[in-house]
């Protein structure tokens, strides 16, 4: 086979591939902002302590319960007027954790927190998404910018790094939330 | 038929991608802490294979040799790319579970395998049967390995718990080692172990 035989099949092949790729790329586009952004509103809610809540009926309970607000720069969301949930990024022990703290009315308690993560460790760090770690946040009282959990055994520096992150996104609203006392 | 039976049955047991042809290791000790993440992966390569092996077997009287493997390579990282953004649309809890393993298919040896073993001198049916067998044979150890795992891991199977309270009320705990990497290669290890004397009759 000649070299423009081979040069003529790898730019064909290259051409349909990537019409195809774009092509599919563009379609299912809207469904997967849809998700993250659904993702992003069931988060909210839960860390309100709304739960229940699924890709179908997130966005009416979004607008029904939530409205979005900003102090300065800095953006929190008010839900059925009482309580505020503040989004927190932090690091854990492999990359980027975040997540969401809901804050009761006069923002002493703790409503309720979800966590998630890039890529902490599966079975260890990874735990602080599920509700076994997220359940104990939920009406403890806030220490002066922290809140008093049990750690996961065996994944302590993920668990420091929900702590710090805690404290420091906090610390960042301080003005917010004693203003409002 | 008996012959197309035997593309989709052999890969099941006494020519099994993982347990003989120690094929496509990595991934099956990342995706199988869970019974989901596993079937899922599982369903994903099976389609993987299946369709690369297809368009390749297709392909194979016009591909030049000189770069077929490149040509193999781009199939392969199309089917995948699909396969990712499909779940990430449809399934999105499954896919942020899975997360680069979906995307690592493409490094999966298994399909490659079947490409350059297979799909390149056989028919197009043939090689779709092959590449399923194969997919299925896959499938079938990462289910077992996540099967046990989750259920010592985890006490779960399929999300729901299994291993009643009352056993952990009296001091039974789930197996942090189970959860770790490490234990779904030994689970693996048993696994050959056990085919290995039945291979051998």
């Amino acid at each position: 086979m000649s070299d423009r035989y081979i040069f003529r099949y790898i730019i064909i092949l290259v051409l349909i591939v990537s019409v195809l790729l774009s092509g599919a790329a563009l379609l299912l586009k809207p469904y997967q902002d849809m998700n993250k952004k659904n993702e992003q509103r069931i988060n909210i809610l839960k860390a309100a302590g709304i739960t229940g809540v699924d890709n179908k009926n997130a966005e009416q309970l979004f607008k029904q319960h939530c409205t979005a607000q900003h102090y300065g720069e800095l953006p929190y969301y008010i839900i059925d007027d009482k309580i505020t949930v503040i989004p927190m990024h932090g690091n854990g022990l492999w990359g980027p954790i975040w997540g969401y703290i809901g804050l009761s009315e006069d923002h002493q308690t703790v409503v309720g927190a979800v966590f998630d993560h890039k890529s902490e460790t599966p079975g260890l760090g990874a735990e602080i998404t599920t509700d076994g770690f997220q359940s104990q946040f939920s009406g403890k009282k806030m220490k002066g910018y922290s809140v008093d959990v049990d750690a996961i055994a065996g994944a302590t520096r993920t668990s420091d790094g929900v702590k710090t992150m805690i404290k420091n996104t906090l610390e960042a609203y301080k003005p917010y939330l004693e203003g409002n006392e | 038929m008996s012959k197309n039976m035997n593309l989709i049955t052999a890969p099941l047991r006494k020519a099994n991608p993982i347990t003989v042809l120690i094929l496509g290791i990595c991934s099956s000790l990342a995706v199988t802490a869970k019974l989901k993440p596993a079937i899922v992966m599982a369903l994903s390569v099976t389609v993987v294979t299946a369709l690369s092996n297809l368009v390749i077997s297709l392909l194979r009287k016009g591909i030049p040799s000189k770069i077929r493997i490149i040509v193999q390579l781009i199939v392969v990282a199309t089917l995948v790319i699909l396969v990712d953004q499909f779940l990430k649309a449809f399934m999105y809890d499954v896919s942020k579970q899975l997360s680069v393993f979906v995307g690592l298919i493409i490094t999966n040896c298994i399909v490659m395998g079947r490409l350059e073993a297979f799909a390149m001198s056989h028919s197009p049916w043939e090689s779709f049967l092959d590449g399923v067998g194969n997919g299925l044979g896959y499938g079938a150890i990462l289910v077992i390995v996540a099967f046990i795992r989750e259920l010592f891991g985890s006490g779960t199977l399929f999300g729901y718990q299994v291993i009643p309270q009352g056993l952990y009320d009296f001091g039974y705990m789930n197996n942090g080692l189970m959860i770790l990497p490490p234990m779904a290669l030994i689970i693996i290890g048993i696994i050959i172990w056990l085919q290995k004397p039945e291979e051998e009759k």
